[in-house]
């Protein structure tokens, strides 16, 4: 059965996130919420179906706000829980962290956080671990597998012995990489829930769940963090390697100390640089630093995106001149590292490199420059909406009734797959120039609908998913109705939170734990909202397109296009084609047609492709997705449509 | 290498930002990214192809009247005021019930109706009706009834588009009801000399309209709301002669538009041309309205024959007596040439405060003679006043 | 066949277009090595990169330590590609005179390519390129034997027997067999289990 569950002592290929999950088990969780968000998703995703057998309640929430609170009420209740959430989630979820950090928790909390240097699958770069700090709570950053498992158990220990609630930070390279991991036991007994509050008002563990009186509470705040620290001194999480008396000093934490070991190894530094892996990266356990620090004069400390572990290291370096006389320190204010992006051993290497003024060995000049030849005529593979996405046909229409209303009319844009719409020359076909955080798409669009006494005549279109409507979107919405602001809202309907893996969400009928719920009617709640509400298959472009016209004429008045169409990649699609597409060769014309090859230059389909010895359009069938929309795109038809016999055998 | 401009962003650079756009349909039809909506020429996507005939059919870009005259007429029948002229009639309809439904003397849908049942032209291309919806341009086969659509409109029509959308072949010989500036993008694509391209050769038939302006549809329908009128409703207009209004006829009654107020709705691209009669049909129709008194005209057309087809089929109408001819009062072509003529100056003198220089006259070539003739006058004009200034002094 | 092995990290680098099957090949790839007994790394993108971008895993095949789960730059041991675009694209970062390549010549277009801003290398420079990046490459269309089994992303699988086939990494046929019933029905193992014994006699 499923992995996650497999027996003590066996010895698991995990990914970082089933990990991290598999150490919550252990640990005996009993509630875990998130939001799906890259690269978190996993860790739910790979709870849900264990939950049945290890009395877990699990819940995809609505947003990472309600997450944590929804992870807290366990909590008061003496229930060990986690909340997950990408980075920027945390934001979304600051205004309660900041307020239950004041009041304390009971059972185990602990935070997952799981972020995306490099902003691989994000429109952000963004850390939460100056929230640690900021809220002060306790922060961990497991460095390979068994370490994301052996942690997370640990973070819910740490949680109930200081009665607060403990982040665990993640990033990409260990949420989304494998390593093998020995599993621990899982317990036997489930918790029960109760909430007692008629204590008094400063204990946690007895009295009410407040934040107030704000400046005692906070007092009692940092008292436990000398209680953290005291733990973080002697924690096995935090590892040095590496000679007696090192030339240099590398400090480094999480998937960075993987980079740093190898970068060591490839240079064959390992009798002149001493490796301090730490794992409580907030507080830093005073001593412990203190005492590598004073091993040697120069100190490299490498982490990515910001200087968080530099700044702490340094602050505490400058509590004491024994510390920083004659020290120089490496990292990202001297340059030596980048303030964005994610590192890898090369970046380290290189770093090492210059350090020591050595050379790396590598390959031959000759065989470098065929390389760098072959790589120059390489065409990029740009990102672009899938073959069969709903998200093309969408925008598409939402151009071409742009470019007819002739006003100049722009979309704010907001988080899902058509994000990419605001990406050049993806698919958005240039109407999106916006694009921030959740729900903000909303916001601004009725932020600029107001513009109208300041000149601005333009009108305003917005576009969200529907997961992205319940996360943030309705707040704006009302505001818009509120406000009068004239805007086209449209919400591109793919049936399920299809960027991170068809999570079900509030529009769904069926929850994490494929239980039947009600579903939240998104057209419902608009036309409370008293918005005009019409609904549309994006997939058929006149439809589309003359609603679009329409509510882009009409004045005065908040409108919501539903465009529904389930994703190409949803469970029930993938692989299964409703259209059979070929291009008729006769009818197809190639440069000889007056469309100048709108199908392949325009429209952008990947399974739409060029026959380069034919010169005329062509439909890859490995590729194509059967939706049929470049049937109607076509202005001599050569685009054929048939209805396909059967769905594609399964397999791979 | 330089690249060539494509011919979409120079169309786009030439006629649609210099508000020179009448609207006619001659770019719109041929290819996915050029189309019409709600009056306006848009361009969806971009298209980077030279030599598009998009631009080549446009009436507004830049072209040779000489050459296209010397494809399509005699040289002997040339007036520099209203083109080609044959011969000049006033005509109307015999069938008394198709003048009843035409504005004034029924000749365009007699003469349509007789080349449809003669066999000269196998379909007819005429402007539809607002019903509501978009103007189009509307493709008419044999059977069908030219009469519903007639009656005089006062906005463009992208009638020249639906000749595009018609097929390559199969669809036989076209005739097309067209205004000036349709009249010349039609011209254009009957002289075109484009690889592949034969589509030109179809059009056995342009009948053009006399056309003072058109109305840009959108300030057009401000100004209905504003007199409560919906669109729909409206069954009729026309400008009576001599009154100065604009009458828009609906089944309740009539309402008079002052034309001060008609003015500010007339489409910009209409105050650049210089053409009031449609100089490059093989005739053209207009109300009588000069060289006699009003009541002895209502109900009368006026006709310039240019090409010899055009005449054929006036002679064939006459003898068939389908059309009663009338001889014109020699007055009547005077005074037409000089109103066509004072429509030429005030055309050009706006060109030139546009263009800003005598020698750059935007889609007019100041070397045609036909051009050069009024631009002269222009300047002259121009100059006088600062002469009489000075004589003051 | 007969395995050997490993004595020191391996690095193999697996590559795609999204959409293409190559997580699962990674992690199926990654189950049999970790069954076998090895510290097995992989490191992955997914997510937006998925959206008919380049897909890439990084497995470190190890008989001791937690690898880094990025490979350094030259430092592949072995390339599978699941399209021979994306082949060079990985060759040129991570190759070295010593690597095997394996790569399906199925292409698919990019973008760039659909709308006739670049130009796809033609086969015989892709040969051209393989042959002085790489020690030894096979270049065979698996999409196509997928295509004939019901379904072109069995092409992954190709490309596993094909890789088992090389000996180059101590994998084979039982391995995957039982790899393979981890997870799929009984039909769809039959269907892997063709897919790889084809993919395997292509490069054997």
């Amino acid at each position: 059965m499923t992995r996650l569950l497999a027996p003590a002592g066996s010895k698991v290929l995990f990914l970082g996130n089933e990990a991290i999950a598999r150490g919550a088990l252990e640990a005996g969780v009993s509630v875990a919420t998130a939001y799906p968000g890259t690269p978190s998703s996993e860790v739910i995703e790979s709870l849900a179906p264990a939950a049945s057998k290890r009395s877990l309640y699990v819940e995809w929430s609505v947003n990472e706000k309600v997450a944590l609170e929804v992870a807290a009420a366990a909590s008061f209740a003496g229930l060990r829980s986690m909340a997950v959430m990408k980075q920027n989630g945390v934001n979304v979820a600051s205004d309660f962290l900041l307020h239950l950090t004041a009041s304390g928790t009971r059972g185990g909390l602990v935070l997952v956080s799981c972020e995306d240097p490099g902003a691989l699958s994000s429109v952000n770069e963004g850390e939460s671990r100056y929230f640690a700090g900021m809220l002060e709570m306790p922060l961990l950053e497991p460095a390979d597998f068994q370490e994301a498992k052996d942690m997370t158990k640990w973070a819910f220990e740490l949680s109930e012995a200081i009665g607060n609630v403990v982040m665990l930070r993640s990033v990409t390279r260990m949420s989304h990489a494998s390593g093998n991991v020995v599993c621990g036991t899982l317990p036997a007994k489930a918790r029960k829930a109760a909430f007692e509050y008629g204590g008094p008002i400063m204990d946690s563990q007895t009295g009410p769940m407040i934040s107030t009186p704000v400046v005692a509470k906070h007092l009692l705040r940092r008292q436990k963090l000398k209680a953290v620290c005291a733990l973080f001194e002697k924690s096995p999480f935090n590892r040095y390697t590496g000679p007696a008396r090192p030339d240099l000093l590398l400090i480094t934490a999480s998937a960075c100390w993987l980079y740093a070991a190898e970068a060591v190894h490839m240079l064959g530094l390992q009798k002149k640089v001493g490796i301090l892996k730490l794992g409580t990266t907030w507080p830093l356990p005073p001593r412990l630093v203190s005492q590598y620090l004073r091993k040697a004069r120069r100190i490299l400390i490498v982490e990515e995106v910001m200087a968080f572990l530099e700044e702490n290291v340094k602050v505490l370096a400058a509590g004491n001149p024994k510390l920083s006389e004659d020290k120089t320190f490496f990292g990202k204010y001297d340059g030596t590292l980048p303030f964005a992006g994610e590192l890898n051993p090369d970046i380290v290497a290189d770093a090492l490199v210059k350090i020591f003024n050595i050379r790396r060995c590598g390959l031959s000049s000759s065989y470098q420059e065929e390389a760098r030849k072959t790589a120059a005529m390489l065409p990029p593979r740009e990102q672009t909406f899938c073959a069969g996405c709903p998200h093309r046909a969408s925008f598409w229409s939402i151009h071409n009734a742009i470019a007819l209303d002739g006003r100049g009319g722009f979309v704010c844009g907001d988080i899902g797959c058509y994000s990419m719409a605001a990406l050049t020359p993806a698919n958005g076909f240039g109407t999106m120039p916006t694009l921030h955080s959740m729900g903000s798409g909303t916001g601004l669009a009725s932020g600029f609908a107001r513009l109208a006494p300041f000149g601005f005549k333009k009108p305003v279109l917005t576009v969200c998913g529907d997961s992205t409507f319940y996360h943030a979107v309705i707040p704006a919405l009302i505001n818009a109705r509120h406000n009068r602001a004239d805007i086209t809202f449209i919400v591109l309907d793919n049936q399920g939170t299809a960027m991170t893996g068809f999570q079900p969400h509030p529009g769904n009928e069926v929850n994490a734990l494929r239980e039947s719920v009600p579903a939240v009617d998104i057209a419902a709640v608009c036309r409370a909202i008293g918005a005009k509400v019409a609904v549309c298959d994006p997939f058929d472009l006149s439809a589309t397109g003359s609603v679009l016209t329409d509510f882009l004429a009409e004045k005065d008045s908040l409108k919501v296009l539903i465009l529904r169409q389930a994703c190409a990649l949803s469970p029930e699609k993938k692989g299964k084609k409703t259209f059979e597409m070929k291009v008729d060769e006769s009818l197809c014309l190639g440069d000889a047609c007056g469309c100048n090859r709108l199908c392949t230059r325009i429209f952008r389909c990947p399974a739409l492709v060029w026959d380069r010895k034919k010169k005329k359009a062509a439909v890859d069938e490995v590729v194509c997705a059967g939706c049929g929309v470049c049937a109607s795109i076509c202005p001599r038809k050569a685009i054929l449509k048939s209805q396909a016999a059967s769905a594609a055998a399964s397999g791979g | 290498m330089k690249r060539k401009k494509s011919s979409q962003s120079r169309l786009k650079k030439e006629v649609l930002e210099q508000s020179l756009c009448t609207g006619c349909g001659a770019c719109v039809g041929l290819c996915p990214y050029q189309v019409v909506y709600r009056d306006r020429t848009v361009q969806l996507f971009d298209c980077d192809l030279s030599d598009g005939k998009c631009r080549a059919f446009c009436p507004r870009t830049p072209a040779d009247g000489r050459l296209l005259r010397d494809g399509l007429f005699d040289a002997a029948d040339a007036t520099d005021e209203i083109g080609p002229v044959k011969e000049f009639w006033f005509t109307r309809a015999k069938d008394a019930g198709l003048r009843a439904r035409a504005q004034h003397g029924g000749t365009v849908t007699a003469l349509l109706r007789l080349a449809m049942s003669e066999g000269w032209i196998d379909a007819a291309i005429v402007s539809g009706r607002l019903d509501g919806r978009e103007p189009e341009g509307r493709l008419i086969d044999r059977g069908e009834e030219p009469a519903d659509y007639a009656g005089s409109r006062f906005w463009a029509a992208p009638t020249v588009a639906a000749f595009h959308r018609m097929p390559e072949n199969g669809a036989g010989r076209v005739g097309v009801v067209a205004t000036p500036c349709q009249a010349l993008a039609l011209a254009k694509i009957r002289t075109a000399k484009i690889d592949g391209y034969q589509k030109g050769g179809t059009l056995s038939l342009v009948i053009g309209l006399f056309c003072g302006w058109t109305l840009a549809l959108d300030r057009f329908q401000n100004l209905l709301n504003q007199y409560h009128l919906p669109a729909q409703n409206l069954t009729g207009m026309d400008i009576p002669a001599g009154k100065n209004i604009l009458e828009l006829r609906t089944a309740g009654g009539a309402v008079n538009v002052p034309m001060d107020e008609v003015d500010e709705c007339v489409r910009e691209a209409c105050r650049y041309c210089i053409d009031s009669t449609a100089e490059f049909a093989d005739l053209s129709v207009g109300a009588a309205r000069f060289g006699g008194n009003p009541v002895e005209m209502s109900g009368w057309n006026q006709v310039i024959v240019r090409s010899e087809k055009g005449k054929n089929l006036v002679s064939l109408a006459r003898d068939q007596g389908i059309l009663e001819c009338r001889e014109a009062p020699r007055r009547a072509l005077a005074e037409l040439m000089s109103a066509a003529a004072e429509k030429k100056k005030k055309a050009l003198a706006r060109i030139i405060e546009k263009s800003r220089s005598p020698e750059k006259l935007l889609y007019l070539n100041p070397d045609d003679p036909a051009v050069r003739k009024y631009l002269n006058e222009v300047l002259q004009d121009k100059a006088k006043p600062l002469l009489k200034k000075k004589g003051d002094r | 066949m007969k395995t050997k092995r490993l004595s020191v990290t391996k690095n193999l680098v697996l590559t795609g277009v999204g959409g293409q099957g190559n997580v699962m090949a990674s992690r199926a790839l990654a189950g049999m090595l970790v069954d076998a007994g090895y510290v097995v790394t992989i490191g992955e993108t997914f997510g937006m990169s998925q959206r008919g971008g380049s897909v890439m895993s990084h497995l470190r095949i190890s008989p001791d330590a937690v690898r880094s789960p990025q490979i350094p730059r030259g430092g592949a041991d072995v390339i599978v590609a699941l399209e021979p675009l994306e082949a060079l694209r990985v060759l040129t970062v991570y190759g070295n005179p010593e690597v095997s390549l394996l790569s399906n010549s199925r292409s698919i277009d990019p973008i760039g390519v659909i709308t006739g801003e670049r130009d796809y290398p033609s086969e015989e420079t892709i040969r051209i390129a393989f042959a002085r990046l790489t020690a030894r490459y096979w270049l065979f269309d698996a999409t196509a034997v997928g295509l004939d089994l019901g379904n072109p992303v069995l092409s992954n699988v190709v490309m596993l027997g094909a890789l088992a086939g090389t000996g180059l990494l101590p994998i084979d046929r039982r391995m995957f067999a039982k790899e393979i019933r981890k997870t799929g029905s009984p039909e769809k193992c039959a269907i892997n289990l063709k897919a790889f014994d084809a993919g395997f006699s292509m490069s054997k």
